[in-house]
């Protein structure tokens, strides 16, 4: 009886998972000193459409700027789901604001605004801003975070082959798939966590959501009473969830998505970092170890 | 049961408004808010607290409980279980007191989901005082009792709105919290004039005063509490107020809330037709 690769199965599969989890357990502390901020970054000074980039990102951000608009009665549908404007652009708007309406008077669809280039470059400063104050991951640390994407995938191409050399081997590899599926869940949880908001932003945005929390859905708070500034904020921090209590046929007419703030309506401390947390969760493969006793040999 | 003759003395509130979540934000930024009311169905008595009413309560604003849902106009005895959550909803406000309406809302188990008016009878003074009592048995606090708008009167009644009113307060020991909207829509409705029942009631018994906009409708008033407080209504504030201001007057607005300038201009005008200073 020769082992596949010359390692034996419980030996390899304790490996296998050993390095799943220490690439989770690295890529969390290596993603908690990139997303630290400023320590005493604030945002309680910042706009809507600011704290929605905070909250969400970039599609936030233009729902915030949709939902300020709509509550000024600059912006409404028109056929095919195209955004049209209904009225003069008000005063004090931000670039952001000037973009979106301006993209509306072209029969823009809200999916497509993230193209369009005054859009595009209206995001642009306000992310930049952001992230010269600590309070945005940039898109370089947020690349960085992801190399261990690459850890990850070099996991999974090597279980697939030991499956295959198992199966080639005749050796049970059912639990060898299952840790692979794990390596594969991790991966691409490593891939697609998105983070726009340091940590300091997070922490100091909870006290703006307590602060603001008159705009929660929950309250069915009348946007009529608090303007397009209030309207702009609810979505912010309550995601675009909010924009349909205000004006569910708007929202409905525009396709805006239901995304929730990152953040979590209800304020939980919300796990800083998504690799970690939903490694051990995830992936089978954790637990799977301890089964391996009996003997007849499972890693392949 | 308190003294009739010297009804207690509080503090001038002066204008308030009705918390509602939903413009629970603009009630917050009022700066020289001192009185506002709540649905008491609506607070939970032992959980947490919404945040807005918390920092009202913080800021020493005085929160009182309102109840819509304990029917002491009805026949049968008062809900031991409703009194119980209004009273421990007060205490959980500290509210120096609450108040309630002069109406059933279910008879025979059956729930009306509306405030419905008395028959002016001395058998619905004696049903009425007998629920009040039994909620004021489990109160620490004066309960204000508030007499409801009726788009229709019953037939054979024996009493005028006022003695109906005053019997029940002076039977009770209870205050009043006088809807002067309800007085103007039933007056206007039934043709006769406001100042009459202003001139009959006993004012110095006067908790604090509910003003609500409403809106004609097929020849009738309602009392909408979703229109702005026409001006009749608020020169009948001024006629209130000069004969006895009561110690807080504040608007009631339930629903079509309007932007934060229309609501404060209407509690600009509330200060102004009753002389106390703006909280806006």
């Amino acid at each position: 009886m020769n082992d596949t690769w010359g390692i034996s199965g419980p030996t390899f599969l304790t490996w296998f998972i050993a390095a799943g989890v220490a690439i989770a357990i690295i890529a969390a502390f290596h993603r908690r000193s990139l997303f630290r901020g400023d320590r005493g970054a604030r945002v309680d000074n910042l706009g809507p459409q600011q704290v929605a980039y905070l909250n969400g990102g970039d599609r936030l951000a233009i729902y915030a700027s949709m939902g300020g608009l709509r509550a000024a009665n600059a912006l409404g549908t028109g056929p095919g789901r195209t955004l049209v404007q209904t009225g003069p652009l008000p005063g004090g708007v931000t670039p952001l604001d000037s973009a979106i309406y301006n993209a509306a008077a072209r029969g823009v669809r809200t999916r497509d605004l993230p193209n369009d280039q005054w859009v595009a470059s209206a995001l642009e400063q306000l992310r930049d801003n952001l992230e010269r104050n600590g309070l945005a991951v940039g898109a370089g640390q947020m690349r960085e975070a992801r190399l261990w994407v690459i850890g990850g995938l070099a996991l999974v191409v090597v279980g697939i082959a030991r499956i295959l050399a198992g199966i080639d081997n005749n050796k049970p590899v059912l639990f060898m798939v299952f840790a692979t599926i794990g390596a594969f869940v991790l991966t691409l949880t490593l891939l697609r966590s998105r983070r726009y908001a340091t940590d300091s932003a997070m922490k100091s945005m909870r006290d703006l959501r307590y602060k603001h929390n008159y705009l929660a859905p929950s309250n069915s708070p009348s946007y009529a009473t608090y303007g397009a500034t209030g309207a702009a904020m609810g979505v912010a921090l309550y995601g675009g969830a909010a924009l349909y209590s205000m004006d569910p046929a708007f929202a409905a007419e525009a396709e805006v998505q239901r995304i929730a703030a990152t953040g979590g309506a209800t304020g939980s401390s919300g796990g800083s970092d998504g690799g970690s947390s939903s490694s051990c969760s995830s992936s089978s493969s954790c637990g799977g170890g301890s089964s391996c006793g009996g003997g007849g040999g499972c890693g392949g | 049961m308190a003294d009739r003759l010297s009804p207690p003395v509080f503090p001038s509130y002066g204008v308030g408004i009705g918390w509602r979540p939903e413009i629970g934000g603009f009630v917050e930024g009022l700066p020289g808010l001192r009185f506002a009311e709540v649905v008491a169905e609506s607070v939970h008595a032992h959980g947490e607290l919404p945040p807005g009413l918390q920092i009202l309560l913080d800021r020493g604003v005085t929160v009182v409980p309102h109840g819509v849902r304990l029917s002491l106009g009805g026949a049968e005895p008062v809900d031991p279980d409703r009194v119980e959550h209004f009273a421990a909803v007060a205490e959980r406000l500290h509210a120096p007191l609450v108040s309630e309406h002069i109406a059933f809302v279910r008879a025979g188990g059956v729930e009306a989901g509306h405030l419905l008016p008395l028959p002016r009878t001395r058998e619905a003074v004696d049903a009425v005082v007998a629920n009040v009592r039994r909620v004021q048995g489990s109160l620490s606090v004066p309960i204000a009792l508030e007499p409801i708008a009726a788009l229709f009167d019953w037939p054979d009644e024996e009493l005028t709105e006022a003695q109906f009113i005053s019997e029940i307060l002076e039977k009770s020991g209870a205050l009043l919290l006088l809807d002067i909207a309800n007085v103007y829509a039933n007056a206007r409705n039934r043709g006769t004039d406001p100042l009459d029942l202003l001139d009959n009631l006993p004012l110095d018994r006067v908790a604090y005063v509910h003003v609500a906009g409403g809106a004609e409708h097929q020849g009738l008033y309602h009392d909408t509490h979703t229109d702005e407080v026409p001006q009749p209504v608020l020169d009948l504030v001024t006629e209130l107020c000069n004969r006895h201001r009561p110690p807080a007057l504040m608007l009631e607005r339930d629903g079509d809330y309007p932007p934060a300038a229309t609501l404060a201009a209407e509690l600009d005008a509330i200060a102004k037709a009753s002389g106390y200073p703006a909280v806006t």
